[in-house]
């Protein structure tokens, strides 16, 4: 009988537990959206492991990186706070449209995915490359028969090698490989190149100058580009207001030689196209 | 696998000077914050999934049918299903289904809620087998003697069982230090997210060698208490 009403008045404590958590989550999601509202906090969601585009400082710590710097630029002169959310890169949409990120500002491809999201004007003008081994003999797109490449998973590479937009020419490249691997990330993508488990990594160009530079001298660029694309400012589906605040102030910075400013600590001035 | 890492580890280490002690410290100085966000999620999770675990157990053994079959079929999703999708139900769940907007905060929340109702079934069904294990005579015995239900469960089922289900729950808490990891799915940064976000910028994979090292540590220690409280347990031999 006691077992019983033990049991019972467990039963009751977690029923009356669960409004409480709900009740709990509810006020606070109160104070998160007065924040939205009054635009005094902009939450840029990103992915920390896309150096020079937002990635963690090895110095200091902090998260930094070009789109970061740009942001951080843009909420310095409307008065924002900025808060950088680093993001699981396959939760973007979930993030997104569920309000706890403002906006994806992180390298962020436009094409393919041009009615996904209310877009700013291109910033930056990226293309897909291919990374090899130094002293790989692969010299051109058509040496990549037969071999092993490697993609990030979810990336404008596989979207630009076999998605639904990718060219005739890209799709019958991407069926000439021995195999397409789908890698998570860039550093195991690379990591997988140097062990020689895969024989090439399609990548953009920004995230691959700098880890050619950076890997010192153990890869090297195909000449051949796979693709090109522009990347944006990513806002949910009809946030317009938002969007055209945020691209107004970049236009205006991109006036004035800050964009250029930055881009140049990034060694990105010669993929820059605002303004063009 | 090995052969292959070690020289890639090598040629990480002679780099760019990643080899020094003053480098290994830096990287732990970065991980700490993440340190600290495992240690938290680890306890927490800890702190709810136990006792919760043992009413889903009595839910699980109760003597109404509907009770448990309720507490069947909890254990069999919490089990059943993985970990990340149930982190990303409990995080974006609310405002996908009630449409209620989430706020940063809530990662943190969720992170722990999502944590202990998965860990709970896993404790529930432990505690079930340690329960169990204790002979009917002794309830029989008990019953002899006059005491209540509550009493033979406190005073002579519970201490039995307990003894009886710390190598699993060691087991549980062991895999429980290393699943905290799986938290990045809602953006909660724990220590193997800043792991991973070091080494894409130093271009080496040593930060998740240190962070492994934490791992072992970690588990080292709680394999040590867990032993020790096993022996002082053990009271009949």
């Amino acid at each position: 009988m006691k077992k019983t009403l033990a049991l019972l008045l467990a039963v009751a404590m977690i029923i009356t537990a669960v409004p409480f958590v709900f009740s709990g989550c509810g006020s606070s999601d109160k104070s998160g959206s007065k924040a939205d509202t009054a635009t005094t906090t902009l939450t840029v969601g990103f992915d920390a492991e896309f150096p020079p585009y937002g990635y963690k400082d090895e110095k200091t710590g902090e998260y930094k990186g070009f789109d970061l710097d740009l942001a951080a630029e843009v909420c310095k002169r409307n008065n924002w706070e900025l808060k950088k959310q680093p993001i699981d890169w396959d939760s973007k949409d979930m993030e997104l449209n569920s309000g706890t990120i403002d906006c994806i500002w992180n390298g962020f491809t436009i094409n393919g995915r041009e009615d996904d999201y209310t877009w700013s004007v291109p910033y930056i003008d990226n293309s897909q490359v291919v990374v090899v081994g130094k002293s790989s003999d692969i010299k051109s797109l058509a040496d990549l028969k037969g071999k092993t490449v490697a993609v990030q998973s979810d990336s404008s590479a596989l979207a630009a090698l076999t998605g639904d937009d990718a060219t005739k020419e890209n799709k019958k490249l991407a069926a000439s490989f021995k195999e397409l691997q789908q890698i998570p990330n860039y550093e195991t993508a690379l990591l997988n190149l140097e062990s020689g488990a895969v024989d090439a990594v399609c990548m953009d160009i920004g995230v691959a100058n700098y880890k050619v530079e950076a890997s010192k001298d153990k890869f090297r660029l195909l000449d051949d580009q796979i693709s090109s694309e522009q990347y944006g400012i990513g806002f949910k589906k009809g946030n317009t207001e938002l969007k055209d605040k945020v691209e107004k102030t970049l236009l205006e910075m991109s006036k004035d030689g800050t964009v250029e400013k930055i881009a140049k600590e990034y060694k990105l001035e010669d993929a820059l196209c605002l303004g063009k | 696998m090995a052969a292959l890492l070690v020289p890639s580890l090598l040629t990480s280490c002679s780099l760019d000077d990643k080899s020094g002690l003053g480098w290994f410290f830096g990287v732990i100085l970065q991980l700490s914050e993440g340190m600290w966000a495992s240690l938290v999620l680890f306890v927490l999770t800890l702190l709810f999934s136990m006792p919760l675990g043992l009413l889903v157990c009595f839910a699980r053994r109760s003597r109404f049918k509907v009770v448990e079959l309720i507490a069947k079929f909890y254990i069999s999703i919490m089990r059943g299903t993985p970990l990340m999708l149930q982190l990303l139900v409990v995080y974006f769940g609310p405002y996908f289904v009630f449409k209620v907007a989430l706020s940063t905060e809530y990662r943190f929340y969720a992170a722990i809620i999502g944590f202990a109702l998965n860990y709970a079934a896993y404790f529930a069904e432990i505690y079930r087998s340690g329960i169990e294990a204790v002979p009917k005579g002794q309830y029989e015995a008990a019953h002899v003697l006059g005491y209540t239900k509550a009493q033979t469960f406190m005073k002579i089922v519970f201490p039995q069982m307990v003894r009886h289900i710390l190598p699993p729950v060691t087991n549980e808490v062991i895999t429980l230090v290393k699943d905290t990891s799986l938290a990045f799915a809602i953006a909660f940064v724990e220590m193997f997210t800043l792991a991973k976000q070091i080494s894409a910028t130093e271009s080496t994979i040593m930060p998740l060698f240190v962070a492994g090292l934490f791992y072992y540590i970690f588990n080292l220690v709680v394999s040590y208490a867990m032993g020790l409280l096993e022996k002082k347990m053990n009271y009949y031999s």
